[in-house]
């Protein structure tokens, strides 16, 4: 099996009955004063990460859920919250 | 003698402390740009650094397809020239490249879908290219083996015709131009991988290795799926880029039956027969970025059931091989060709998905006059990196095929 995530509601599923959300970006930036190119960084920049990171998870095949986990893209495998993370 | 045999890329060179360009990453590109810095620009004075062996990343892995029948007007002129590039390259670099001219056809599985080729053909045609639409009837009398019924899941409405593609032999690529690097002088840095990228009041100083510190005033990172990691890792600028894994297969060698690439978007698939007689066949990908090039049970099946259904003659036939490496897709399924924004002498060729192979080597003659101009040459510029925030996404999602997190 390629991915296993946890859903909040369901628990662990098939990772083919998630859809990924993109790297957890933190909130929508504010629309007054937002500038193009901060509005394209949280839109379309990435950091690329080779290693955990915090990402968004949506249950489509499931409950419908939207959640965040963390995953080590070098593995594949879900991972505890790091104790350096936010 | 039997069994000695020299290195086709010259000696091992030594490292030295300082070069005028440093390459990071010996794939297709790193190799043609600085191929093309030496032949056009007189800059021999090149470090290729490669963390494990050339050809290592996507230049060993891909399935070789060529050709130029893009959506826009801003990539088709790009690919046509790496497209014409193929018999000129095989005679300059007295190598080989083995362009088996076969054509390539995109199934239609709807109405929609062959409107939409009616555009893409229309884009090529004004490009001078090559490509026709063909309805079912004249698909099955190119590939006697289609299935043109009704009853499978995605029934074949008609095809893209496009004759100046196929397949190139893609490690005989690497090899070329390694070979063509090191006869003009450019050094080829195997196992030695670059860690860290040096700046000093805004511009590139020089780029750590495994191996040792080199002092250059221009980098380009052509890091192939490792490059926007490499460049958000060593100088903190984030890419419009997601890095997934993408698979290909073969099966065991039969006899000829397939005589063109033939491609489907509706059943995410395509094979051709290579000159082996197997049946290459690609490219699904899970949509999640990680960088484990590792393969899934879930895509054998897949590409089981796809075969089955379009190419019937193939069931039961076995897989012999699969493989996976990466492809770093953007949100507009066009690469990033930047340089000196906003470091100066910093450039990236990157964000080429499944592409950057029938692409390599126009990039990396357009990429060495970039470098060694200083000057974005007029056939790059759609490729910037501002684009994005500029809202100016290129249209290359409306291609045929599109696969990226972002859709
Ligand atoms: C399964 C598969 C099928 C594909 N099929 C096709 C196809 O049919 N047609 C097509 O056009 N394209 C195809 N592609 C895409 C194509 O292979 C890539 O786009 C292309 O190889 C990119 O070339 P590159 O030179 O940029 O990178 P690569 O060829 O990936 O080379 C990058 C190199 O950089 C090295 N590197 C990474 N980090 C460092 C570092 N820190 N220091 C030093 N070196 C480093 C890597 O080891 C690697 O050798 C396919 C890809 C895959 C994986
Ligand atoms: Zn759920």
């Amino acid at each position: 099996m390629a991915l296993t995530l946890t859903c909040p509601i369901c628990g662990k599923r098939n990772g083919y009955e998630f859809r990924y959300g993109g790297e957890d970006k933190g909130s929508r930036p504010d629309e007054k004063g937002l500038s193009p190119a901060d509005w394209c960084d949280y839109v379309h920049m990435n950091t690329c990460t080779a290693g955990v990171q915090k990402e968004w998870w949506f249950h489509r095949d499931g409950c419908g859920a939207w959640f965040s986990t963390y995953r080590n893209t070098l593995s594949n495998l879900e991972v505890d919250r790091p104790e350096d993370s936010t | 003698m039997l069994f000695t045999y020299k290195s086709l890329w010259g000696k091992k060179p030594r490292l030295k402390s300082s070069y005028e360009v440093v390459i990071i990453g010996g794939g297709l590109h790193g190799l043609a740009t600085a191929y093309y810095l030496a032949r056009d620009h007189g800059i021999t004075d090149v470090a290729i650094v490669e963390k494990r062996y050339i050809g290592f990343g996507g230049a060993g892995r891909n399935t070789a397809i060529v050709r130029a029948n893009q959506r826009t007007q801003y990539n088709v002129p790009l690919y046509k020239e790496a497209l014409d590039l193929w018999p000129v390259l095989t005679k300059e670099l007295d190598f080989n490249l083995m362009f088996n001219n076969c054509g390539n056809l995109n199934l239609m599985h709807s109405e929609a879908a062959m409107k939409a080729a009616r555009m893409t053909i229309a884009t090529a045609q004004f490009h001078g290219v090559e490509s026709h639409l063909i309805d079912a009837k004249q698909a099955k009398e190119m590939v006697p083996a289609l299935n043109i019924s009704e009853d499978i899941t995605f029934p074949i409405h008609g095809a893209m015709y496009h004759p100046p593609g196929g397949i190139v032999r893609h490690d005989a690529v690497v090899w070329g131009l390694a070979k063509g690097c090191a006869k003009k002088g450019v050094h080829i840095h195997q196992q030695t991988e670059a860690t860290a990228i040096h700046t000093q009041g805004g511009k590139i100083a020089g780029v750590t290795t495994s191996q040792g510190h080199i002092k250059t005033p221009k980098v380009l990172v052509s890091a192939g799926g490792y490059s926007a990691g490499v460049i958000n890792h060593m100088l903190g600028l984030k890419l419009p880029i997601s890095v997934l894994t993408i698979q290909a297969m073969v099966t065991q060698p039969l006899k000829p039956l397939l005589n063109h690439v033939v491609s489907s978007g509706a059943y995410h698939c395509y094979a051709n027969q290579t000159l082996k007689g197997e049946i290459a066949t690609g490219a699904h990908m899970d949509p999640w970025p990680n960088y484990t090039t590792q393969t899934t049970a879930h895509y054998i099946k897949h590409q089981a059931e796809a075969l089955s259904d379009w190419l019937p003659c193939l069931r039961g036939v076995r897989f012999m091989r699969i493989w996976g490496g990466l492809a770093d897709m953007t949100p507009d399924m066009a690469p990033i060709l930047e340089g000196n924004d906003p470091i100066g002498g910093f450039y990236m060729d990157c964000g080429w998905g499944y592409f950057g192979f029938k692409s390599c080597s126009a990039a990396g003659k357009y990429m060495a006059q970039f470098i060694a101009t200083e000057n974005c040459p007029d056939m790059l510029k759609p490729f910037n990196l501002r684009r994005y925030e500029k809202h100016q996404l290129m249209g290359e999602t409306a291609a045929l095929v599109s696969y990226t997190p972002d859709n």
